[in-house]
Order: C-alpha cells, then structure tokens, then sequence
C-alpha cells in the first residue's frame, strides 16, 4: 500500500524546506527534497563593489554567515592576487573555528535534541512523535543541557565578535585576514572563553551524544546514502603547521584521492532552471529561471564531483582525516558532529598560540579592471565555493555552491538522487502518519536552507487558499 | 526608604532596558501581568534575527520562554513539523498574541517565492501568513531590516519583489526594529515594554526611542579623530572611518555604548565602517559599504 509523506515545513533547521516521500508497506521507495524560499543573490551582486561581496553574502545565512565571509574574502584574494600573511591567516580561521563552535552547539542541541528528548517544560515542544526513549534521567539531564546549551552558542559568537565586531554577520572577516589586529587582552578574552567551552563539550555534548546514540542504536543503520565524502579542504596546508584537520580529499568506493576543483559541475536537469550558456562549470554557468520546465520538481540545482553526488560536512571531513572509523549513518552523522566540535576547539588553541599581538595584515586594496577569482573553503556543513568575475571594477558575475547544495540536491541526469534523498531510500518508516525517522536523517546532515535554496517551484499560479 | 535621598537614576539606554526587565520579572513574579503568547516567524530572510535572539543576555532565551511570553511558533525551534507546526500556529491565533516578524514579505508570484509551511496540502506563503497573523495581532514588531523595509532580501534588482512588513499591513501599528541582524537587547528590551507599560515612544519612523534616538556619529568613540580631521586610509586603522565609506553620520541606534555579543566589541571597534545595517536605506543606499577612494564625494552625508 502506497502513501505520499508530505513535511513542511520541517522545522529546526536553517531556513525552509519541504520534503515529499513515497513509502510502499512502509518503505521509502522516492524522495523528493525541495527549498521553499528564493532569494536571488548571485542576480543582487551584479554591478557591486567586489569589496561589499564579503559582507553582503554574510546575509545568505544567519547561522553561517562567517562561512561566506571566508569563501568571498578567498575568491577576491584569488582574483586580485593577494597572499594573505600566515599571521591573517591564523586570526580569521580563529574566528572560523567560533562559527564551527556556535553552529555545532546550536545545531546539536536546540535543533537535533528534541528529536529524541522530551522536553517537558514549554508548549514549544510539543512533538508529533511518540519515539523517546531515553531513561527519565538522562532524558531530563540532556533537556536541562540543551538550555545550558545557548550560553555557549552565546559565548561561542562572543569570542567570534572580540576579533570580528559582531555576529551574526562579522565585519572582521576580510581580504588578507582580518581588520583586527590580536592583543594580549584579546587572546586572554579568546582563550578564557574556549576553556569554558571545552569543558562544555567533554563534560556534556559529548556524553549527551553517546547516551541519544546508545538508546538510538538503529539509526547507525539509517541514512547511509551513497557513501561518497568530500573535502575541499579544512585547516589545512599552514606554512609552519602544516594541516591540522584536513586536505582536499575525496572518497569513492573505498578508495581516497585528492580533490580537484575541475571536477565539479553543477547540474539542473531537474531543478527549475535553464541554462543561459550551456555550461555546467561553477566558474560559467549562468541560469534562469524556468518555472515550466518539464519534469523538475526544485529549484535547488545538482552539484556533482566526476559526475557523483557527494556528501560534505562533519563526517565526511572526520572519516577523510583518518579521525573516524569509516561508517555513514544518520547516527554517525550526529556523533562527527560532536568529535568534531572537540576538534575544532583543539586547532583553535593550537591557533591562538601562533598569534601575534599587534600585527596588521591590512592594505589598502586596488581593483583591476577585470580579474577571475574563486574561493572553496570547507566551513561547518561542508564544502562552500564562492566564484566571481570582475569587470569595470564592478562584480560581473557571483556564482555560490553551498555545502548544503550538495547535501540537498536534485536528481541529475544519469539518474543520481540528491545525497539526502538517497539516505531516505529504502527507510523502514514505522508510523506514516507521525514518522519521526524523515526528520531525524534529514537533521542529521544540518541543512541550511537559507543557503542551499533558490527559488521554490511555484507550479501553476495559485488560487487563493480558502483555509485562510 | 521614604524620604531617603538616593543617587541619581542612570539613565543609559542600557539601565533603561535593564530595569524594564527586571520590573517585568518582578511584576510576572506576582501576577500583576500575565504571559503573553508570542508568535514568531520567520519569512524571506536568513534567520540571523533568531539567532541573535538566542544570543540575548539578560534576560537570555530561557528566561524569555520561561518568565515573559509563551513562543507559541518558532520554525527554528519548535519540535513539531509539517502541517502539525502550522496547526499549532493556526490554534496560537485564537488567542490573543504579540507578532514578531523576520525577513521580508515576497510578493513575486503571488508570494510563492516563499513558502512557510502547507496546510491541507496547500502551500501556506509568507505573504498569506504575515496579512493573516497581522489583522489579528494585538501588537506587531518588525525584527530587522528585512521586516523593517526589505533589506538585503529586496536589494537591487530585488528579484523576489520582496518589500517590509508594513506594506501588505498598511492601517496596522508596527513597532520597527532595524538592523543586520537586530541586537538582542533591542528586540527583547522593546518586548519587555510591550509587556509593562504597552507600545514603547517611537520616532516617526516607528522605532524605539529607547534604542534608536541618537546618531552613531554622535557617540562614536573615533568621533575625536572626525573632529580633528585625521581619516583611516584602510580598513584596520584606529581613526575615524569616514572616507572609507562608515555610515555611521546618518544612522540612529545606540551600538557604539551597547555593543554587541556581550557587548565586547562592534564594527568600528573591528575598525571597520558602519555599514548602516540600521538605517532603512540598507543596503542599497549604504553602498559602497567600503571604497577605498577616500577623495571621492560622499553624498548623503
């Protein structure tokens, strides 16, 4: 007996998202995901200032905005020639390494926990599913955690705003660096801060994360998927330290090689687009919107490495840096998350004492006329690509893949689903009319939205909903 | 106490909204008022508003949840998904509720660039929800700029046709809350308000005079160096920002003594310019947010 699951919106996570299954005798037999919001930034950068990119992108993204601070400042580097000094290296991948932290903590537990946590105390979680499990006292210790949980976060974005001015939305982030230079009184500031979040992290988000999983045992049998990882790279390929987490690598069928960025394309067989110049390459491709097009069902296009779907992330950065023993899961999907919010702890100590107070890595920068450049940075989902052109001193052309483009893709052509949407396939799903197993895969891979999405497929012009 | 002479009130916006906090405290404490349901959504945006929401202090989110108001619908944070979340947002409208908004109201396609959730397998759009929850809200705040006027989310050439709040509800009273995001204490110092006294005194633009009274430039710790002439050249230097493009001569909030993020630090402490993220012209009248031709004429200034 066939059924059709339709979620939207699925809540706690980063902007909107519907996803449409079909389950046969409670199987999944097809997926589809699909974002539910466009905002049309790669149109909105044309004719800017290349300097405003850094800020402007920031406002793709609420919970990563300091991801696309990085990717642009990389990309103008890349197109204006400019080799940042290793000591603006070391204070922006500090405040790239608070992002990680704030996103983690936050992603764990105010938006993964209550899958599979009661918390009794507010209306606001009131869950549609029956599937919790956990023991009253661990149940109500993590519940207790999760609102210990935002002083943290809070103290995460702290950190980031002593060397980045505020956040969300940074403005320390920028060609060669950052525009702040480290004191002793900051680094003090920084430092003390990450103590207290350590212990946070070995005390608490860790043991939380093993006691959901040790109740949970299944889910390392849910949301595989295809078992292709992708790196573009993390921490990596410092001048004296050399690479603290990982180099550009990618794994397919058991086998590790480097990663390189010829290789990726991005599709829109079945995302509502069609191209303007005929090309795939994430440095050309220019698209529009075609509401019509046949046999499309998103407006989130298809990026694929060698023509293979990939999956990005905590994960695939663990398992690709030899840290994590090679199982995908939905449930190994959460742990990486927690080993890796340790890890990054650990590299930003190693960071902070590389620091020297009072440096100043800023210029005063000149445009070129026309220049090309690109900047793919792994931030906390994954793999970001940020591509642009200048001409006439002004952006020409903005091209952006996010990490969850490639975790939350359409179908393509050879008939590859989306990554998420293949680790739905095959799903047992115990209650059609309440799953709880749809959201918990999909949380899994952290989507963001606000970032993957472009346009939602508006289908024929609607009437008025008379509900409303 | 009576009779006793005590120091003179501190009147900083930041004492001010303190003591709202703690008087609302006080007075929930003992039932003087009562919680007040509050919706939240969230529409064409980057949900960067929630999130520095949750950055929030004193008081911080669970005081917020447990002491001031009951978050009836939260698309970050609540539990339930899928048409369960929309019936409990539909069920939070048949009482009375305060209505905080994120993010711009798309109008392209019939608003259909922005789909919120499906009720009855219909899709449910940010427009539809922002009129419908609107008419009925007993008060409406506008959380930054994109509910505020558009924003980053109706910048140049605006492909979503996305305008502010206040256009698709144009007889109704919204208490306007700019900035990329809203600070924290911005938003919860006016919530505060709501509760004890009722709408807060606003500009004529609909802000909170509490917050948004006075001009960046005007207490600008480099505003020494704008009187004295000397410039930064570029970003990272300690002078006055203004050729670089800093906007803070032309917007009204109160960062330079708040502060952000536990009040440690804001952009011109990054040294960089204010982008005026808090003015309604953000971004497109803000820009260039950095040039480095300082010899160039600035208008608006």
């Amino acid at each position: 007996m066939s059924k059709r699951i339709v979620i939207n919106p699925l809540t706690r996570i980063s902007g909107f998202m519907e996803i449409d299954v079909m389950v046969d005798q409670n199987r999944v037999v097809d997926v589809k995901t699909k974002g539910n919001l466009f905002r049309g930034f790669e149109q909105m950068l044309i004719g800017r200032s290349p300097f405003d990119a850094v800020y402007f992108t920031q406002r793709i993204c609420g919970i990563c905005s300091a991801a696309h601070s990085m990717a642009s400042s990389l990309a103008l580097e890349d197109a204006l020639n400019i080799e940042p000094m290793e000591q603006g290296r070391y204070l922006r991948d500090i405040i790239h390494c608070c992002e990680f932290l704030q996103n983690h903590i936050r992603h764990f537990y105010q938006y993964t926990v209550p899958d599979f946590v009661k918390i009794e105390q507010n209306t606001l979680f009131q869950s549609d599913h029956n599937d919790f499990r956990l023991p009253k006292n661990i149940n109500d210790r993590i519940a207790k955690h999760y609102f210990d949980s935002l002083t943290f976060s809070r103290l995460a974005h702290e950190m980031l705003a002593v060397l980045g001015g505020k956040a969300p939305h940074n403005h320390g982030v920028f060609i060669g660096g950052v525009t702040t230079q480290a004191t002793a009184e900051k680094i003090v500031h920084i430092d003390s801060i990450l103590t207290k979040i350590i212990r946070f992290i070995d005390d608490k988000m860790i043991p939380d994360v093993y006691d959901i999983a040790n109740f949970y045992k299944d889910y390392f049998h849910l949301g595989g998927g295809y078992g292709n990882l992708l790196t573009y790279g993390a921490f990596n390929d410092y001048k004296e330290l050399g690479t603290l987490y990982v180099d550009p690598l990618v794994f397919t069928k058991g086998t590790v090689e480097a990663f390189d960025e010829n290789n990726i394309q991005e599709k829109i067989d079945y995302a509502y687009f069609k191209s303007v110049n005929n090309s795939n390459e994430p440095s050309e491709e220019v698209t529009e919107p075609d509401m019509d097009k046949e046999n499309a069902y998103s407006w989130v296009k298809a990026p694929r490495y060698n023509g293979l779907p990939f999956e990005v992330g905590p994960l695939a950065r663990l398992i690709l840096s030899g840290a994590y023993e090679n199982r995908i899961s939905a449930m190994d999907r959460t742990i990486a998350r927690a080993l890796e919010t340790k890890k990054i702890a650990e590299i930003m100590k190693i960071l902070i004492q590389q620091v020297v107070p009072d440096v100043d890595v800023q210029k005063k920068y000149d445009l070129p006329e026309s220049a090309a450049g690109r900047g793919l940075i792994d931030t906390t989902r994954g793999g970001l690509g940020h591509w642009l052109k200048i001409q006439d001193q002004k952006i020409s052309f903005y091209q952006i893949i996010t990490p969850s483009t490639w975790d939350f893709s359409t179908k393509d052509d050879n008939g590859y689903r989306g990554t998420a949407e293949e680790a739905l396939m095959g799903t047992y799903i115990e209650n059609p009319d309440n799953p709880a197993e749809i959201g918990r895969i999909l949380r899994s891979f952290d989507p963001c939205m606000s970032c993957a999405t472009h346009v939602y497929r508006p289908g024929k012009q609607v009437k008025t909903i008379k509900v409303f | 106490m009576e009779g006793q002479i005590l120091p003179p009130e501190n009147l900083t916006n930041e004492a001010i909204a303190e003591r709202l906090t703690t008087t609302a405290r006080k007075n929930l404490e003992t039932g003087s008022i009562q919680k007040k349901n509050l919706i939240y959504l969230e529409l064409n945006g980057c949900s960067g508003n929630i999130i520095s929401l949750l950055n929030g202090q004193n008081p911080d989110f669970e005081y917020t949840l447990n002491s001031m108001v009951h978050l009836r619908y939260s698309n970050s944070l609540m539990a339930a998904e899928g048409e369960q979340a929309i019936e409990q947002l539909l069920t939070a409208m048949d009482e009375e509720y305060i209505l905080a908004v994120e993010g711009a109201v798309a109008l392209k396609n019939n608003g259909l660039y922005n789909i919120i959730g499906s009720w009855k397998g219909e899709p449910l759009t940010g427009l539809q929800a922002a009129k419908m929850l609107g008419e009925k809200a007993s008060h409406i705040l506008a959380v930054g700029a994109c509910a505020t006027h558009g924003g980053v989310s109706a910048a140049k050439p605006n492909p979503t046709q996305s305008v502010g709040l206040q256009e698709v509800l144009p007889d109704k009273s919204i208490i306007k809350l700019p900035g990329c995001p809203v600070h924290p204490d911005w938003f919860l110092g006016t919530l505060a308000h709501l509760l004890l006294y009722g709408e807060p005194e606003t500009d004529n633009l609909n802000r909170p005079l509490m917050f948004y009274s006075t001009l960046i430039h005007d207490r600008c710790p480099r505003r020494p160096f704008f009187d004295r002439g000397i410039f930064a050249e570029k970003l990272s230097d300690k002078t006055c920002l203004f050729k670089l493009g800093c906007r803070g001569p032309v917007t009204r909030v109160d960062c330079p003594t708040r502060q952000w993020n536990g009040h440690v630090n804001w952009p011109i402490g990054a040294n960089t310019p204010c982008i005026g993220c808090a003015s309604f012209g953000f971004p497109d009248a803000m820009a260039p947010f950095i040039s480095y031709d300082t010899t160039r004429v600035v208008k608006d200034e």
